[in-house]
């Protein structure tokens, strides 16, 4: 190893860096404020995918069956059923059944005792393995004969279906707009340094100098913007981890959150290589475009 | 060494700096490109370190045809080169020292090669003594001479010189000639585009003579200009 070379170089790159400060100020922060919101984008997702999973997953299929179903009819939608590799579970609720379990929910408002004969259908508890599928199941379900109607949360099941798509599009179009900022500052930046190094470049041009070794300093110049402003985002990230969650577990007990939806170090390690690309990224194409002659 | 056959050189905006220019200069010449301003011998420099393309024509440099070159070739060909400009083109915040260290640094030198061929070259051009010096604390003359370490540092064939005395005054313009004989003694190929009559007719070197973009003459032993003779120069 040719440590004078080496210095020589790292020499070039603290130059650059140090040249312009307050520009490379104002990269670091960028990058920082976009990781900053990634973060929090996958941490409200996964919450919200937590918290939906959760509602969704006490979501069952009640499929009631016609008075007059025959014992035929109703082995065969049994057969069907456990059938369907999208239902995790299938249980028979005879009529009686279904009345006892009504008494018990319903203690204390509804005088049942007032019911002179059962007024409820035998029927199929169905729970599919994912939230995704429950219409679907339900629609199948349906069609079958002997089946008198099918009921789930219908209304509940779509809007949390609707709101998950909604929310990460309008998060997906926010980061990209930061995404597309921060380049563009990075590349502002390393537009700077190669301004005030353009001399230097054109002497290194000049004696020989590969495109590929002049581009090198510039390249590291947006890598190290960029994984400063990942750390600090991470470490921004990191303190509201340890101050607002216990806070917001308190602020918000019906949303059921338990466990922090994320590995901390796992996305940590993510974000830093993100800010990383992110700076290697916008300062090639910066460069590339001042190299051209 | 160098070789131009049927070089044509327009720029984009229409200019045609060069028509038809056919060259040969041999290793080891020392070669005078003279001219008005305006008559192309810039742009033949620029062809030969391929900062410009030749619209026509071959040309070869040191067994590289630079009009053929591949983008990514450049770098290695203008390793084979020296290139010197009437504006020095130094780093003011680098010492001299590490202004001709720079050159092989970029290129990927060894240290150790670094460390044994800047003190030779500095030696060479005389200025050993001032190689801990800001550019802006040196005469012209000795800037120029940085500039003439920073070429040669990578052992090129061949010195292009643009205009080298442009801006130093006669003392100065007589330092860096005679700098640049010895150098051509010592085996490198010289060529000095200038138009320094006096430089040129002290010399009495090979004199090529462009005249809006075509070679007009082309003498051994010639002067600034076309006929005139030594009793004149040695009278006036
Ligand atoms: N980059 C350029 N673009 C367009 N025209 C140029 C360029 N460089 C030089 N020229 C023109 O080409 C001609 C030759 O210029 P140059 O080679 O610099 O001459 P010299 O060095 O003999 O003074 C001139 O007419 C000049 O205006
Ligand atoms: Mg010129």
């Amino acid at each position: 190893m040719d440590s004078g070379k080496v210095k020589f170089f790292l020499g070039e790159v603290l130059r650059n860096f140090t040249r312009n400060t307050g520009m490379q100020m104002t990269a670091i922060g960028t990058v920082a404020i976009t990781i900053v919101l990634l973060g929090m984008f996958l941490f409200v997702r996964a919450a919200l995918a937590g918290a939906g999973a959760q509602l969704l997953d006490q979501i069952e299929i009640s499929a009631y069956l016609r008075a007059d179903a025959t014992p035929k009819q109703v082995t065969a939608i049994a057969h069907y059923l456990e059938a369907d590799r999208r239902i995790a579970s299938v249980q028979f609720v005879p009529k009686r059944q279904g009345l006892a379990e009504l008494r018990e929910r319903t203690k204390g408002t509804i005088d049942t005792g007032l019911l002179t004969e059962n007024p409820l259908p035998d029927k199929f508890r169905i729970k599919a393995r994912v939230p995704d599928d429950v219409p679907a199941v339900a629609a199948g379900v349906r069609r079958l004969s002997g089946v008198d109607n099918v009921v789930y949360g219908q209304k509940i099941v779509q809007r949390l279906l609707q709101l998950g798509a909604v929310l990460r599009r309008i998060g997906i179009g926010v980061i990209g707009v930061f995404f597309a900022v921060a380049g563009i500052i990075i590349a502002n930046t390393i537009r700077l340094t190669v301004f005030a190094r353009r001399r230097e470049i054109a002497i290194m041009q000049l004696v020989g100098a590969t495109n590929t070794y002049i581009r090198l300093p510039f390249i590291c110049e947006g890598l190290v913007d960029g994984v400063i402003g990942g750390l600090l985002a991470v470490g921004l990230l990191s303190i509201a981890r340890v101050t607002l969650w216990p806070r917001l577990l308190e602020a918000l007990p019906w949303a059921q959150l338990r466990a922090f939806p994320l590995d901390p170090r796992l996305l940590g390690g993510e974000l830093v290589l993100v800010g990383a690309t992110i700076g290697i990224v916008a300062s090639w194409i910066s460069v590339g475009r001042h190299l051209r002659t | 060494m160098i070789s131009l056959r049927g070089v044509s050189l327009v720029y984009p905006n229409g200019v045609r700096a060069l028509d038809n220019v056919n060259l040969e200069i041999a290793k080891g010449d020392f070669v005078f490109l003279v001219g008005h301003s305006g008559t192309g011998k810039s742009s033949l420099l620029r062809l030969l370190y391929r900062e410009a393309k030749a619209t026509a024509g071959q040309i070869t440099v040191d067994g590289i045809r630079v009009d053929r070159v591949r983008r990514s070739r450049v770098p290695a060909l203008r390793r084979h080169l020296g290139v010197v400009f009437q504006d020095f083109k130094l780093l003011n915040d680098k010492t001299v020292w590490e202004n001709v260290a720079f050159a092989m640094q970029v290129t990927g030198a060894h240290t150790r090669d670094v460390m044994r061929q800047v003190p030779r070259v500095l030696d060479l051009v005389g200025l050993s003594h001032k190689s801990r010096m800001y550019p802006n604390e040196l005469s012209g003359g000795e800037q120029q001479r940085t500039a003439i370490a920073r070429a040669l540092v990578n052992n090129p064939k061949i010195l292009l010189c643009d205009e080298p005395t442009g801006n130093l005054d006669p003392t100065n313009t007589s330092e860096i000639t005679a700098l640049l004989q010895r150098i051509n003694l010592k085996g490198t190929t010289v060529v000095v585009a200038t138009h320094n009559q006096a430089v040129v007719d002290r010399m009495r070197r090979r004199v090529v003579r462009l005249d809006d973009g075509r070679i007009t003459t082309d003498e051994e032993r010639g002067y600034y200009y076309l006929g005139l003779r030594e009793s004149q120069v040695l009278s006036g």
